[in-house]
């Protein structure tokens, strides 16, 4: 890939700012105008972030409802939700 | 639980006619991951992989360690849908070992710290701000596999890396529900 840190200009950053922010689905929603990069890139760390937590709550739901239900409606139901949705 | 059915088309990767700068390994097309069929893809494979660590957990397992399992199941049945295309599903599978290697790579070279403190005597000035550095460092953590990366390439990355976990909270979500209802149901007396 092109190796060129010592020339990114204010434009390259520019670029790589409304690339992000057309990527970024909340981002394209909230309609900011120009967002610095900076506040752009804070604003998707704390996004990811805020994603692995729903994950990891997510993990401990399920792993807590797979405990709790016995083997045999357990499987029948996850078949059952496949062929349902 | 409608997703809006964006379908990836393969074609809305390029644009520009018969143009071909960018290798094969351009953009990955981020909008796969919010249809319906990758969805249900990843459903299947997660309760497979739901199934699995069911079966292979001692008795004695605890709720963190059961909790750990199903993420790290979550995680690989995400890696495989993306793929291979992306550096962060490559550096899933791959698992631990890659963090370690790449790690044992940087301290073999320069640390960060002198590089900062040669290059400002040397000929390449720094014209991005330390701040927004900091910040890609920080995004570069966050993504799995992608430290060392060019900032655009990161950026790419991170939005691939994002609508997966987008996707991979719906596909969780979607299967608590439907477990929880059922279970709630099965254990109404009679």
């Amino acid at each position: 890939m092109s190796n060129r840190r010592s020339r990114v200009s204010e434009e390259e950053i520019n670029r790589l700012v409304s690339k992000l922010q057309s990527l970024l689905p909340e981002t394209r929603q909230r309609g900011a105008g120009r967002a610095s990069a900076a506040k752009l890139l804070k604003e998707t760390c704390n996004y990811i972030r805020s994603l692995n937590r729903d994950v990891d709550d997510l993990s401990d739901r399920l792993s807590a409802i797979m405990a709790t239900m016995d083997s045999s409606s357990a499987e029948a139901e996850m078949v059952r939700s496949l062929l349902r949705s | 639980m409608a997703i809006s059915n964006a379908e990836g088309d393969p074609a809305t990767g390029n644009e520009g006619g018969g143009e071909r700068k960018r290798k094969r390994r351009a953009d990955p097309p981020v909008a796969k991951w919010r249809t319906e069929g990758e969805q249900k893809t990843y459903s299947s494979k997660l309760i497979e992989a739901i199934r699995r660590v069911r079966r292979s957990s001692a008795a004695a397992a605890t709720d963190h360690s059961r909790s750990r399992a199903v993420r790290a199941a979550a995680d690989r049945a995400l890696a495989v849908a993306g793929r291979g295309r992306t550096r962060w599903s490559r550096a899933i599978l791959s698992g631990r070992k890659l963090k370690l290697w790449v790690r044992a790579r940087a301290c073999r070279r320069k640390p960060l710290g002198s590089i900062t403190a040669a290059s400002s005597s040397h000929t390449t000035p720094k014209s991005k701000p330390p701040t927004l550095e900091r910040k890609a460092r920080v995004l570069g953590r966050l993504v799995p596999g992608c430290r060392k990366l060019p900032l655009l390439t990161l950026l790419e990355e991170a939005s691939d890396y994002i609508a997966a976990l987008e996707m991979q909270v719906r596909a969780m979500s979607a299967i608590a529900e439907i477990l929880s209802a059922a279970g709630a149901a099965t254990a109404e007396p009679m």
